[in-house]
């Protein structure tokens, strides 16, 4: 279980994330909405040990962060392939230092290619894959060494629409496929909505916790999107959201001036 | 959802290469346009000293035939090859001193940022110091032989290597080091895996700027003061009113110039292979 603890966390005079607390329960889905400066990715950096909070603590499974560790797993907006590395020695850059021998650790980013249907790509270099196979390299680089948390930070925002909604039921897949605890920050409602089981929101500047919202959608199967319940549930966070993203607008034009 | 993905491998077994006559002719038109030019200098060099020049001019600026043979007859005594090997000795040498001792501090310095940002404007005045204009510092301290030709070979070409070496290591993309980072790499697993193969084609461009500038540098410096050498040769050919072997010498060193070059660059795309082609 994740356990975040009255989190604070100031830069200098800015204060990114304020008095944060929320509990994950293990195998949860949970999106992160929030208007931008709302502290989302500092937050995911802080679960990540990339980062520590000025005040406050972050658990997991009881213990202190101190630090990153391969019982996380971190995707980036933009894909942080290593480019002088295959798909497979991407994929098996987790796996080095580990106690997996050469053959083992091919065969392992073999195996997770294949998950995120990319086999038969195993050769290429990142300059040689769409932007949507490169999201799906840095998954399957992130479930390799399988970490029991995965964070994602808007892994699908820089993709074309498309390519974006077969993400997201891919990743809906391997999550029910994998039981694994995810984080997914976004600023779309309907991904947060489509994905998440638990949508968090947090506030405009200073990041706040301002509500937990259950999604409950049944198996997401067929055209969820379409239907009754998913619009009442995204009615419900636009207007939770509505009033902070004026805010942040606001906040931005009168820093502008 | 995989047939979408499988699709362009398919795609590019159905594109059929275009016919081979067709291909022939294009590989054709390309090779006439990249080589117009070099014709075109040849024959003006052929034809202009003999039909254009008079006499007096033309006993300076022979036409391209005439230095042709005389490289050739060089080549044939031994005598080209002596010199030949005399200069790249001493390139060899004062090269690749220079990357053993610029690619390790370049790492060094570009490691750690204040070094770097604190010896940037002194490395920068030490590059722009043009090296020829130092032989005569050179010859002072370390004579008129072989060391100080060597030394300033090596002069020349640390720089490219060193500076090259430090923005190889500065450029890496932060989203990298922050994705091995969340990994849990060590400081020191973080620079042998992300750093250093991330700088290695940044390190290799300097390399083969060190290549070229070898040459440039010890042709002039073997003009002072050497008994070997094609820079050697040149001069001496010209002081000994041999026009043409003196142009027999230019060519010999601008060919191994292009050898030696293009050699690096084959080299260089070979340590760069995952970086994206550069459309010409």
């Amino acid at each position: 279980m994740i356990g975040i603890r009255s989190v604070t966390k100031t830069f200098g005079a800015l204060t990114a994330l304020d008095d944060v607390s929320l509990d994950i329960a293990d195998g949860t889905f949970l999106s992160l909405v929030g208007p931008s400066g709302s502290g989302k990715s500092t937050l995911l950096d802080l679960l990540g040990g990339l980062t520590t909070p000025t005040s406050g603590e972050v658990l997991i499974d009881g213990e202190p962060v101190r630090g990153p560790g391969l019982d996380r797993g971190v995707v980036f907006q933009q894909y942080a392939l290593f480019p002088w590395r295959t798909a497979r020695a991407n994929v098996e850059f987790g796996l080095e230092g580990g106690p997996l021998g050469k053959r083992q650790r091919a065969e392992r980013a073999r195996e997770y290619l294949a998950l995120v249907g990319l086999s038969g790509f195993e050769d290429r270099y990142p300059h040689e894959l769409s932007g949507g196979m490169k999201q799906r390299v840095a998954i399957a680089r992130s479930l390799a060494y399988d970490p029991a948390v995965l964070l994602m930070d808007e892994p699908f925002a820089a993709l074309d629409a498309q390519t974006r909604e077969q993400l997201q039921e891919e990743l809906l897949r391997i999550w029910r496929r994998t039981g694994k605890t995810i984080v997914f920050i976004t600023h779309g409602i309907d991904e947060a909505v489509y994905l998440g089981q638990r949508v968090a929101v947090l506030t405009s500047r200073p990041g706040r916790l301002k509500a937990v919202v259950d999604v409950d959608l049944g198996d997401r199967t067929g055209d969820v999107r379409s239907g009754p319940e998913f619009g009442r549930q995204r009615h419900r966070l636009w207007e939770l959201l509505h009033d902070e993203v004026r805010k942040a607008a606001e906040h931005e034009r009168s820093a502008a001036r | 959802m995989t047939t979408t993905l499988e699709a362009p491998s398919v795609h590019i077994g159905r594109t059929a290469p275009p016919p081979e006559p067709r291909r022939l002719r294009q590989k054709l038109t390309r090779a006439v346009h990249a080589s117009a030019a070099v014709v075109l200098f040849v024959a003006l060099w052929e034809l202009v000293p003999r039909f254009v020049l008079d006499e007096s001019t033309r006993t300076f600026l022979p036409p391209l035939s005439e230095d042709l043979h005389a490289l050739w007859d060089l080549a044939l005594d031994g005598e080209l090859a002596d010199h030949l090997l005399a200069s790249v000795g001493r390139s060899a040498a004062g090269f690749a001193v220079a990357v053993a001792v610029a690619v390790p501090l370049g790492l060094l310095i570009g490691w750690y940022r204040p070094v770097a940002r604190f010896l940037q404007p002194l490395l920068e005045l030490a590059r722009n110091t043009a090296a020829l204009a130092l032989l005569p510092v050179f010859t002072l301290l370390l004579g008129i032989g072989e060391l100080s030709k060597v030394s300033l070979v090596v002069y020349a070409c640390v720089w490219p290597v060193l500076l090259n070496t430090i923005a190889g290591v500065n450029t890496v993309d932060p989203l990298l080091v922050k994705a091995a980072r969340s990994l849990g790499l060590s400081s020191p697993r973080l620079f042998r895996k992300v750093i250093l193969p991330s700088a290695v084609p940044t390190v290799f461009t300097g390399i083969r700027m060190a290549a070229s500038y070898s040459i440039l540098v010890l042709v002039a410096a073997e003009m002072v003061g050497a008994k070997a050498g094609l820079g050697y040769l040149i001069n001496t050919s010209q002081v000994n009113f041999q026009i043409q072997q003196m142009y027999a010498g230019i060519i010999a060193v601008s060919l191994l110039g292009v050898l030696v070059n293009s050699g690096f660059v084959v080299l260089e795309r070979r340590f760069s292979t995952w970086r994206p082609k550069e459309t010409p």
